[in-house]
């Protein structure tokens, strides 16, 4: 136990190093193949918060309140507490960049891409509340992810820049020892990193580090730089489990069709 | 100088020797296999075509003279290009503006080949190559198309909605549109991932699973997998009932939510998959039907498909509608 624990902290300080019992491909690589899942509530905020009764909060007689278009989901409304996953505990926004966020916090309801299911984003699309699989073959990976049906094509190789912004980026990828490395760029400046209105611009780069440090833990790290919005690179990192039996199997959550009459409802004929 | 010559023609018909020896001795062509020893369907495909699901009327064979093909894929060309064409005098305030330029579309310019036969129609089965409906079935489908209603998003196509890609594209069966015909397959231990460029749906095929429970009615359907021989076999059921209109350009069925659908997927050589399905829903036909089409191996990456994120078409055509009801 005493060995692993240090196994596993030696392999966090250092994505490179060889670890002899996870499970491998036929390549020798790691068998990432599973469907996995974090447990935390990054995806309410990267930054330490406290648990509060709502992310849509506004002034009361004793203090904030829900709002009224989310009183009547009580405790399902909630947003439960989280230590942070930002090394640093804080984001380091330019004083013009944090405003935005204080702003997008604000006007969570009608701000927040989740609301209207856009697609997440990376990296929020690790951390959304839904599983996601790994789909590893010996000369392709792909991501499929339960919310609103997003995907991630894996390039290995690649020396092409992505010619077009996009939702979910592009994804170059490669394999430092035990590590995959992948290299987000592309990535237009409507998504989100969590409800709690984080946001980038379209200089994002997200470098993610997908280490396996046992059959059924991912040690995720993901570094984002944007000069348009940080003072410096930051890092997140966070364990990803792997679901097993019957629980590891993707379901589907396309969600546009939940969300047309928040979207068109106003627009039906007085009949319907 | 003759010396030269000489030798040069024998070294070119040395070289033409070899080459002839090495095909004479080539390997007959085998499947590629995975790492787990399954043939390997991996890689981006399309099926593009000019030929659609059943057979035009001017067509009495399913197989077509290289003539008639030619003809054919120069009249779909035409019609495409057509699109393009805007009266003389504009278009008026409240005249239908049509939809896609043909910069737009990418609907394929060849007639269907599989096997080296030229196809009229997707369908191989019925012989004549139209779809059995049954008479409520046929109804349904003409109802949809003349209702055209704008009350509210869920009557228009899933298209347009973007829930689904237009026709049958995203399947099963996965049939050719006008655009976005691509599909990445990736085999993983257990799964066969087949990703649909429309509306990036993977469609996640279950190997030697069992299907989920009836009440489960994912879009898609819900799809188990199994290799017979060096052929991917995927049984699907449990359709979404929203998934029953399949209206597409190239392609218009009814399919109930109680149909089954088997297909087949075989490799045969490094750019070509056949890919074969059958429609088992005898609420709607009297019959089974059967199609057959080539998937061909296309250069990747396949684009980001973010049809939602943008969708202001749906907005529009409800707004239209309720101005046009006001009168305005």
């Amino acid at each position: 136990m005493f060995k692993n624990s240090i196994v596993i902290a030696l392999c966090c300080l250092c994505g490179a190093t060889a670890l002899a019992d996870i499970p491998r491909g036929a390549d020798g690589k790691p068998n990432l193949n599973g469907v996995w899942q974090v447990l935390n509530s990054a995806n309410y905020g990267l930054e330490p918060h406290s648990a509060k009764a709502s992310m849509a909060m506004i002034p009361g007689p004793q203090g904030p309140i829900p709002a009224p278009s989310v009183v009547a989901l009580g405790a399902v409304g909630a947003v439960p507490a989280g230590l942070g996953v930002v090394e640093g505990s804080m984001i380091p926004y330019t004083p013009e960049a944090r405003q935005i966020q204080e702003k997008n916090q604000h006007n969570w309801l009608n701000a927040d891409p989740e609301i209207k299911c856009y697609l997440p984003g990376v990296p929020r699309a690790t951390y959304m509340p839904f599983p996601f699989q790994i789909h590893q073959s010996d000369n392709a990976t792909v991501i499929t992810y339960e919310y609103a049906g997003a995907f991630r094509n894996l390039l290995f190789n690649n020396t092409v820049e992505a010619p077009i912004d996009s939702w979910m980026g592009q994804s170059d990828a490669h394999w430092e020892g035990d590590t995959l490395v992948v290299v987000v760029t592309g990535h237009n400046n409507q998504s989100w990193f969590d409800r709690a209105g984080n946001h980038h611009s379209d200089a994002l780069i997200v470098t993610e580090r997908y280490t396996l440090v046992s059959e059924h833990v991912i040690e995720y790290q993901a570094t984002m730089e944007d000069k348009n919005v940080f003072t410096r690179p930051w890092t997140i990192r966070m364990p990803i489990y792997k679901r097993v039996g019957a629980d590891a199997q993707l379901q589907q959550f396309k969600c546009v069709e939940f969300v047309e009459q928040l979207m068109y409802g106003d627009l039906r004929a007085a009949s319907n | 100088m003759n010396r030269l010559i000489c030798t040069y023609f024998l070294r070119v018909a040395v070289l033409g020797i070899a080459i002839l020896g090495s095909a004479l001795q080539a390997e007959p062509w085998t499947v590629p296999r995975t790492a787990l020893g399954d043939p390997d369907l991996q890689g981006i495909w399309t099926n593009a075509t000019v030929t659609g699901l059943q057979r035009p009327r001017q067509f009495k064979q399913l197989v077509l003279t290289e003539q008639e093909a030619k003809r054919w894929e120069a009249e779909t060309s035409g019609f495409f290009e057509s699109i393009d064409d805007v009266p003389d005098e504009g278009v008026q305030a409240g005249e239908d503006v049509g939809g896609y330029n043909s910069f737009w579309l990418d609907p394929g310019t060849k007639a269907m080949r599989v096997n080296g036969e030229i196809r009229s129609s997707i369908l191989t089965s019925p012989e004549d190559g139209q779809l059995p409906f049954r008479l409520g079935a046929r109804f349904k489908l003409f109802q949809f198309f003349i209702q055209d209603a704008m009350d509210g998003p869920e009557q228009r196509p899933l298209g347009e909605r973007c829930l689904m890609g237009f026709g049958s594209t995203a399947g099963p069966p996965m049939l050719p549109v006008v655009y976005n015909n691509h599909y990445q397959i990736v085999q993983s231990p257990g799964h066969v991932m087949i990703l649909v460029e429309m509306i990036h749906d993977a469609r996640i095929v279950r190997m030697q699973g069992e299907h989920v429970d009836d009440v489960i009615r994912p879009w898609l359907g819900d799809s188990i997998g199994r290799w017979e021989g060096d052929t991917l076999v995927v049984e699907t059921k449990n359709f979404n009932p929203g998934q029953s209109f399949r209206a597409g350009i190239k392609s218009q069925y009814y399919l109930s939510s109680e149909a089954k659908v088997s297909e087949r997927f075989t490799r045969i050589s490094d750019d070509e998959i056949i890919y074969q399905f059958t429609v088992d829903d005898p609420g709607a036909y009297s019959e089974s039907w059967t199609g057959e089409m080539a998937l061909r191996q296309s250069e990747g990456p396949i684009y980001e498909y973010a049809c939602h994120e943008g969708n202001y078409a749906m907005p529009g055509i409800l707004k239209g509608a309720r101005l046009d009801e006001s009168g305005q």
